[in-house]
């Protein structure tokens, strides 16, 4: 059925992959102590933060490398990854954008991030994080009117040091996982936002992340305080160039939503997926956790994921406050060799907490697709809530669907449901497109779209749109 | 808390005592076996959610207290009332021991010993080391022919004040054709502790079809792990339902094998627990080839201090295409201290599927509950009313059609005994 059409698509690469070329300053490979300290001196950092790596490191090195979720891939060599690589060194660190370089610039254009005049335009601030450094935070000063703190995590452990003190580890703490641990002791920028008690930020706040430099692993964190009544949207996008060898990330994000504040959290992960024989790709090893600490409080994920040769992440919610609501809402894609074990934590503890979970999966080539979900009712959630809903959509006869949710029920007033299915396109459907004169392929994209909707619909406007885009790119080839 | 380890020393030692036949390979071999790799712990991902700890402890006790088969009391009176409340042609393995009085072949109904014809054992089945090693026989049983009563397997044990251990090993072979009904009740005398382990493998021939139920009944004190290993030949069918309503601690594993095309599998089960009791059913369906076809339904009904684990995992392996599986669990839960632990899992490597599951966990509805109460019923016996709507689905679907009644009698006196501490 494969129309000279699909088979341009087929071949077409990875948008992303180019490589900038600007003088970067990267610590050589290899990790050890030295390496905290100096991560940590580079960034003028005070005491108590390198104290608080240096114990991360320490308790590092007594934890094993998680083998239990459902990929595979070789050992990685954590001694041969550059644990700090920054684009410009930190004295002549641009005061404005005018200063940044021209080729970063550039390449921030490329990737059709709204970084600077257009910008203002989409009314989106963006903090962008190069390989491991923050270069550049739009919009700052409309942003400090509201109160709101929208800065680089470098510049807040400087200069919001007790909001660092009180809020840093307390949803991820430094020995949560083995990554987690990583992530504490080396991690060497990211974004630090603090929303003011009753503030509605003004606008959508974004991050674009880009590993760029090679054999680097990007390790950044993000810290988002929603006071008291707050609401805040972010954003989050990722892209890689595309290189031969398997580069690791290891995030951590930490959303801390105080009472009757709501957190919206929208990812599009596009990092390079390796090429069609599994050859590179980045390792996605991420840490995402919300804590709806406050009565009625709301934490919302919504997730795009295309790329990545390997991705590894649960956005979670720990339902704390009463009354407190979580929600999921995945579209995971993966095409050619990629693998993805990606879904949910949800713990009720408070009483009428409530979760929605809604998780897509779509597997194409020879692609492995998992959910990994878990909802837990602790005794004393009485009236929780929870539904979950996971679907997959298998394209091609290689790829792999897969379905693992747990649930742990305590509370006899808990209401869970879980529903799950697992289909194809069928030959009916697209024939009904193609004769009402769809081409296979916009029939594909209709369908596969049609399937996300009801994720799609959570994405802010601008994300749903490029997410969409992604998607047609990430499965073209697949049908045929 | 650190699980307490086998003894091995232990186990070697009641190896020893066992008669020196045509097993003694095998057992030596198990032995090895668990030497390597001893009991599964919560560490390993199928048993996260159970602790085989009491097990260990009343084996390393029966053990220390020289591993003998015959502990506890008399258990000929409970044999004679069980198996007149079920007419079937009923075996017998008490404590471990084969009941000679009863193998004797019938037409269509053959058996025989491990022991005259021993087979190699898959000892990569978690607790079929231990099994193996501390097996004294097990019973060989080819089905030929459509019998006029169902074939029975009693597995009862007794203990009193010592603490007893036995494992039963049953393989059955339903030939070509044949349609077989098989009951397996696993029953307990005497209120000592006792750790029951027993593999039953069962091999459907092509075209043929099993009808399967599975009765617990244990006391409070009894561990039972159980295994029921099916491998399905082409166009073969297999019905089972299992019962769970005794016991302290539980665990069944149900692994269904379909590597030729045509085979179908319809399965379901009832767990009821009160106070103190932890019941796991751990399902497996290997959907090897296409068109294949499996369905299971799980019910649960929970009051009091108790734990439940179902976990149902259906495979579709590479180029199954055709496969139709589908999973549900719903469960009831009536107490604050009862917990659910529930896993639908599916693993799905071939495109032309249909997979599905559903799960739910939830509460009697305050409605149906208050409707019933306006008519006059007191909150125990409207509790027990829904209840018992909730299950008797599971129990209709009783596949042989000779336990069904005694099956509604066991259903309905349990749960009329688990809503007893509902508060009026």
């Amino acid at each position: 059925m494969a129309s000279e059409n699909m088979e341009s698509l087929v071949n077409r690469r990875y948008e992303h992959g180019f490589v900038t070329d600007i003088e970067t300053e990267t610590f050589p490979p290899g990790l050890d102590e030295g390496v905290v300290r100096a991560i940590s001196a580079r960034k003028n950092e005070p005491k108590f933060m390198l104290e608080w790596r240096l114990q991360a490191y320490r308790q590092w090195l007594e934890m094993r490398e998680p083998t239990w979720a459902h990929v595979h891939y070789p050992q990685i060599k954590f001694n041969e990854i550059s644990y700090f690589a920054a684009p410009k060194s930190d004295d002549d660190r641009p005061k404005s954008l005018d200063e940044v370089d021209p080729k970063l610039l550039e390449t921030y254009e490329k990737l059709g991030i709204p970084l600077h005049e257009r910008a203002r335009l989409a009314g989106v601030a963006v903090d962008a994080v190069f390989d491991s450094v923050s270069v550049a935070t739009t919009f700052k000063e409309k942003l400090y009117e509201a109160g709101v703190i929208f800065c680089p995590f470098s510049e807040a452990v400087r200069e919001h040091p007790e909001l660092i003190k009180k809020y840093l580890g307390s949803v991820v703490p430094r020995r949560d996982n083995f990554y987690a641990a990583l992530n504490s002791a080396v991690f060497s920028d990211g974004s630090f936002v603090y929303i003011p008690k009753g503030v509605r930020c003004p606008m959508e706040l974004s991050t674009y992340f880009r590993i760029n430099a090679a054999n680097t692993g990007q390790f950044e964190r993000t810290l988002i305080i929603a006071d008291e009544g707050s609401h805040v949207s972010y954003l989050e996008g990722c892209t890689a160039p595309m290189r031969d060898e398997n580069q690791l990330h290891a995030a951590v994000v930490e959303l801390v939503a105080l009472e009757d504040a709501e957190i919206k959290y929208s990812t599009v992960q596009n990092w390079y997926p390796g090429d069609e024989n599994g050859v590179g790709g980045i390792y996605n090893f991420v840490t995402k956790r919300g804590d709806c600490r406050g009565a009625n409080s709301k934490i919302s994920w919504t997730q795009v994921e295309t790329g990545s040769a390997i991705t590894w992440k649960y956005p979670s919610c720990i339902l704390r406050g009463a009354n407190s609501v979580g929600e999921f809402y995945s579209v995971a894609v993966v095409n050619n060799m990629q693998q993805a074990d990606t879904g949910t934590k949800m713990i009720h503890i408070g009483p009428n907490t409530r979760s929605t979970i809604v998780s897509k999966g779509i597997s194409a080539g020879k692609a492995q697709n998992v959910y990994r979900g878990l909802v837990r009712i602790m005794p004393q959630a009485h009236g929780a809530r929870n539904h979950t809903q996971c679907d997959s959509l298998l394209i091609g006869s290689e790829c792999g669907a897969h379905t693992f949710p747990y649930m742990e029920i305590k509370n006899p007033s808990a209401k869970v449901e879980h529903e799950a299915t697992t289909s194809k396109i069928s030959a009916d459907q697209l024939f009904y497109c193609r004769q009402r004169g769809l081409s296979e392929e916009d029939a594909v994209n209709m369908i596969v779209n049609g399937f996300c909707k009801e994720v799609f619909k959570e994405l802010p406007m601008e994300f749903a749109v490029e997410a969409q885009a992604l998607l047609n790119v990430s499965l073209e080839g697949a049908v045929g | 808390m650190k699980q307490q380890l086998l003894s091995i020393a232990g186990v070697r030692d009641a190896v020893l005592q066992l008669p020196d036949d045509a097993l003694t390979p095998m057992r030596e071999a198990a032995l090895a076996h668990l030497d390597e790799h001893g009991l599964p712990t919560v560490r390993n991902e199928d048993w996260k959610y159970t602790d085989l700890g009491p097990a260990i402890d009343i084996s390393n006790r029966w053990l220390a207290a020289g591993a003998r088969l015959d502990v506890g009391g008399d258990m000929d009176a409970a044999i004679a009332a069980i198996t007149a409340t079920i007419d079937a042609n009923w075996l017998v393995i008490a404590n471990g021991r084969i009941d000679d009085s009863r193998t004797t072949s019938i037409n269509g109904l053959e058996f025989s010993r491990f022991s005259e014809r021993p087979t190699p054992f898959d000892m990569n089945r978690p607790l079929a080391n231990l099994n193996a090693a501390l097996l004294r026989d097990g019973l060989r049983i080819q089905l030929s022919a459509a019998t006029e009563k169902p074939l029975g397997l009693l597995i009862i044990d007794s203990a009193d004040e010592e603490d007893g251990v036995s494992q039963a090993s049953i393989e059955i072979d339903v030939a070509p054709g044949c349609d077989a009904e098989i009951i397996e009740y696993q029953a307990s005398v005497g209120d000592g502790n006792h750790y029951a382990n027993s593999i039953v493998t069962l091999h459907i021939g092509r075209s043929a079809s099993t009808n399967y139920v599975r009765i617990q009944k244990r006391a409070r004190s009894h561990v039972q792990t159980g295994r029921i290993s099916a491998t399905l030949d082409a166009d073969s069918k297999l019905r089972m339902a299992s019962y769970d309503m005794g016991g302290g601690l539980i665990r069944n594993d149900v692994d269904i094998d379909m590597s030729e095309p045509g085979a179908d599998v319809i399965f379901s089960g009832l767990y009821i627990a009160g106070d103190g009791q932890h019941i796991d059913n751990h399902t497996k369906v290997d959907h090897r080839v296409g068109p294949t076809t499996s369905s299971q339904e799980y019910r649960g009904i929970l009051n009091g201090n108790c734990r439940c684990v179902w976990n149902g995992k259906a495979i579709v392996h590479k180029g199954a295409n055709g496969t139709d599986a589908s999973q549900a669990n719903h469960n009831l839960l009536l107490s604050d201290k009862a917990e659910i632990d529930t896993k639908p899992e599916l693993e799905i490597y071939a495109d032309d599927v249909k997979c599905s599951h559903g799960t739910t966990v939830g509460q009697l509805d305050a409605a149906a509950l208050f409707y019933l109460r306006t008519r006059g019923l007191d909150k125990r016996r409207a509790t027990e009313i829904l209840t018992h709507a909730f299950a008797v689905d599971i129990v209709d679907r009783a596949p042989v059609a000779a336990a069904r009644d005694a099956i509604a009698t066991m259903v309905e006196s349990r749960l009329a005994d688990l809503v007893q501490d509902v508060a009026l």
